[in-house]
């Protein structure tokens, strides 16, 4: 019998071609870099393991790390707290809140701006001398200076937060709405007969039935987040000014390869960060994991 | 029958891919019937549009010009010379990346025949052909423009407060950091500010000494003049001579055309701002296109030393397969006396091509400086600019050191922890420099 499956290489060839060269060649050619001196143009020399031994000791690396880990962090605690208490109000029985698909729209839109244009409208807003935000403030006598808000690096860390969380609570409450509405209305009922207070539904019905979409949201905000770079590249001077405290990981990884030519220490600080991302994934899982065990052991 | 439908639809599905990937030049012809262009430029402002089309009437051939965004336009650039493909026959380069790129060897070596750069030489001023050749001494890229700098101010401040408007003598009034502290003092007296924000006299931080960043032997060095600089950036900011407005931000803007409201000390207080220290192109595509009612109150004078700042360089690709056509244009960028003529009356545009500045500078005066002869004085300050100042390193260089400044203007650091800092970044960006230990 002749074999007809070989066709079905044919339909599979272009999605494996596009993967090949767009996926894979730049992936294996960084780690190939990442052993290199590659300066971007000219050769490259081998230099074995000493962009990973750099990259072990270098101390704006570390920095980088941890602004990441508290700019996300901040944005992260907020804005999962306000798409809950949000979707606490929507999904209240008592309440009946009307108007949820326009609300939906309007916290969503932030989103649809770009990065660059919501950078250039927060540069002018927090200005140090012109700043709407620091007139308003001052004109309702809460401060007597004016606050230099993308100069100090705990404020300018908590502008990049809040700019972030503005842009994405709207997302995170879309999905956890989507959450709540997948709750069965019995157990509301239920809770409601039984004479539940809000605090007690929310907290013993909504929060535990919604764990799984939290952790959704959590893994795919972890991920962007590690990969923060728009927003700091583009508030301040693009190399983490003020103090350093606005460099994150992939701002490092970029500069390091596009404004210093150091493309094989760059390569190296991309498996740096691969090899992070791994590993805080892992752990998310893991803990994934176990909780359905938990449940499974108590069901 | 099933079977050839399958593998035709496969085929479609495959052809799909590779369509992607098939070369501009077959869908450039494709285009509305055109032929592809005989050659192509690359450059990162709209600038070199009227040169083309001039240069296409004259020779009866298309160029196509592809504009990048200055700051994409280094990472977009290299891949291409690098391989080769989609290459550009003719591209320009900033001098914030000039020098890595004339020793890169893209560009062809035009001290070589047929172009013999070096014997018209005589005719550039001295610091712009310099700055286009490669560590051999072999000439790179050519340039057709010179970017000195000046100090802009307003003339009626200056009437007002110095006495007089006369550019000589205020330029004499500022030739040295001192007298700018004095000129600086009778300003706040009055109420004015002497400049928009510290960054202002970061040029002048060179002093009359003006020393590269880095040396042959690769080690970086901070001369007693920038260090100096920290505290002249200080003692600004103490006295309150500056208005706070940082360089390119909207009140940076503002100030130039209006009173602004400084905010310090817990008061706000209305002022203006006397001076901008900017170059050449800074009169026509920062000030004329910001100014509006001010218009006419302007002049230009010297400050303590002289600074260049900017400047576009070009060339032909070495790889390219149309270097005459390519050479040509450069030529007429460079060289060609009609041209040049017609764009600097055109423009303003300060040209480093000495043949025809000679033939022109005498008749220029600009409406915006009051009537003022600025191609005379720019061309002036030129002359005093020392070649063999500019390293690759000193774009990113002299944003960490801009850094420095800040931090400790604003008093979140002391001096030496500033300068510590300074050469850990440099040290961080570039680990082949060698960098004092301390």
């Amino acid at each position: 019998m002749k074999n007809l499956n070989r066709y079905g290489y044919f339909f599979i060839a272009p999605f494996w071609i596009i993967f090949l060269v767009f996926n894979i060649y730049p992936v294996a050619l960084t780690f190939y870099y990442s052993f290199t001196n590659y300066s971007g143009s000219g050769v490259a020399e081998v230099v074995g393991l000493a962009n990973y031994q750099r990259l072990l000791t270098d101390t704006f690396f570390v920095e980088a790390f941890f602004n990441t880990w508290k700019i996300w962090g901040i944005n992260f605690a907020l804005q999962i707290g306000i798409a809950l208490i949000l979707a606490a109000i929507f999904s209240d029985m008592r309440v009946k809140m009307k108007g949820l698909a326009f609300f939906r729209s309007i916290f969503y839109l932030p989103n649809l701006i770009t990065v660059s244009s919501v950078a250039l409208l927060f540069g002018i807003l927090l200005d140090w001398q012109h700043g709407s935000l620091n007139i308003v403030l001052m004109n309702l006598g809460l401060i007597s200076q004016p606050i230099n808000w993308l100069n100090e690096p705990a404020t300018a860390q908590l502008s990049v937060s809040l700019i972030l969380t503005w842009m994405w609570f709207g997302h995170s409450f879309i999905v956890v709405m989507a959450g709540v509405s997948g709750i069965s209305k019995d157990y509301y009922e239920a809770a409601l007969i039984d004479g539940a207070t809000r605090m007690q539904t929310f907290f013993h019905i909504t929060l535990p039935l919604l764990k799984p979409i939290l952790l959704y949201i959590m893994i795919t905000s972890l991920i962007g987040g590690l990969q923060l770079f728009d927003l700091p590249m583009l508030l301040t001077d693009g190399i983490g000014s003020p103090d350093g405290s606005l460099n994150t990981m992939v701002l490092y990884l970029y500069n390091q390869a596009f404004k210093y030519n150091n493309y094989g220490y760059a390569a190296a600080v991309a498996y740096g960060l691969f090899i992070i991302t791994i590993i805080f994934s892992a752990i998310v899982f893991k803990s994934m994991y176990r909780n359905e065990r938990k449940q499974a052991r108590q069901v | 029958m099933k079977k050839i439908v399958g593998l035709l639809m496969s085929l479609v599905l495959l052809l799909g891919v590779f369509a992607g990937c098939s070369n501009t030049e077959s869908s450039g012809e494709a285009k509305d019937g055109k032929k592809k262009a005989d050659l192509k430029v690359w450059s990162f402002t709209d600038e070199l549009k009227k040169p083309i089309t001039k240069f296409e009437e004259k020779n009866g051939v298309t160029v196509e010009l592809t504009i990048v965004p200055i700051a994409d336009y280094p990472t977009k650039l290299k891949p291409v010379l690098e391989s080769g493909v989609g290459a550009p026959d003719v591209f320009t380069g900033e001098i914030a990346f000039l020098k890595q790129w004339v020793n890169a060897g893209y560009w062809e070596n035009l001290s070589e025949k047929p172009y013999n750069v070096d014997e018209i030489a005589d005719n550039y001023v001295p610091y712009v052909f310099d700055l286009g050749k490669d560590q051999n001494g072999d000439v790179r890229a050519l340039s057709w423009q010179t970017t000195p700098g000046g100090l802009f101010y307003k003339r009626s401040i200056a009437k007002e407060v110095l006495g007089t408007d006369d550019p000589t003598e205020i330029g004499e009034m500022l030739s040295s950091m001192d007298k700018v502290f004095e000129v600086s003092e009778k300003m706040k007296e009055k109420g004015y500010r002497m400049f928009p924000d510290e960054g202002s006299i970061r040029w002048f931080a060179q002093g009359d000494n003006p020393q590269p960043w880095v040396n042959e032997k690769d080690e970086l060095k901070l001369t007693d003049e920038k260090i100096e600089f920290l505290d002249y950036a200080k003692e600004l900011r103490e006295n309150s001579y500056t208005a706070l407005a940082p360089e390119w931000s909207p009140s940076w803007f503002e100030a130039m055309d209006k009173p602004i409201k400084v905010k310090e000390d817990g008061k706000e207080t209305e002022t203006e701002v006397f001076s901008y220290v900017l170059p050449t192109w800074g009169l026509h595509s920062v000030l004329k296109t910001n100014v509006k009612e001010s218009n006419g109150d302007w002049a230009v004078t010297s400050g303590p030393s002289p600074y260049f700042w900017g400047g576009t360089w070009l060339g032909v690709y070495n790889k390219s397969e149309n270097k005459e056509l390519a050479y040509d244009f450069v030529k007429m960028m460079t060289q060609d006396d009609e041209f040049l003529t017609d764009w600097a009356t055109e423009t303003g545009d300060v040209l480093s091509y000495l043949p025809v500045t000679n033939k022109i500078k005498d008749d220029f005066s600009d409406e915006f400086l009051g009537g003022q002869n600025n191609y005379k004085f720019f061309l002036e300050q030129a002359k005093n600019i020392e070649p063999g100042i500019v390293t690759k390193y000193d774009q990113q260089l002299d944003t960490f050191y801009g850094n420095a400044v800040s931090e400790y203007v604003d008093g979140k650091k002391t001096k030496e922890a500033a300068i510590k800092e300074f050469y850990r970044k440099a040290q961080n960006a570039y680990p082949e420099l060698k960098v004092p230990k301390n």
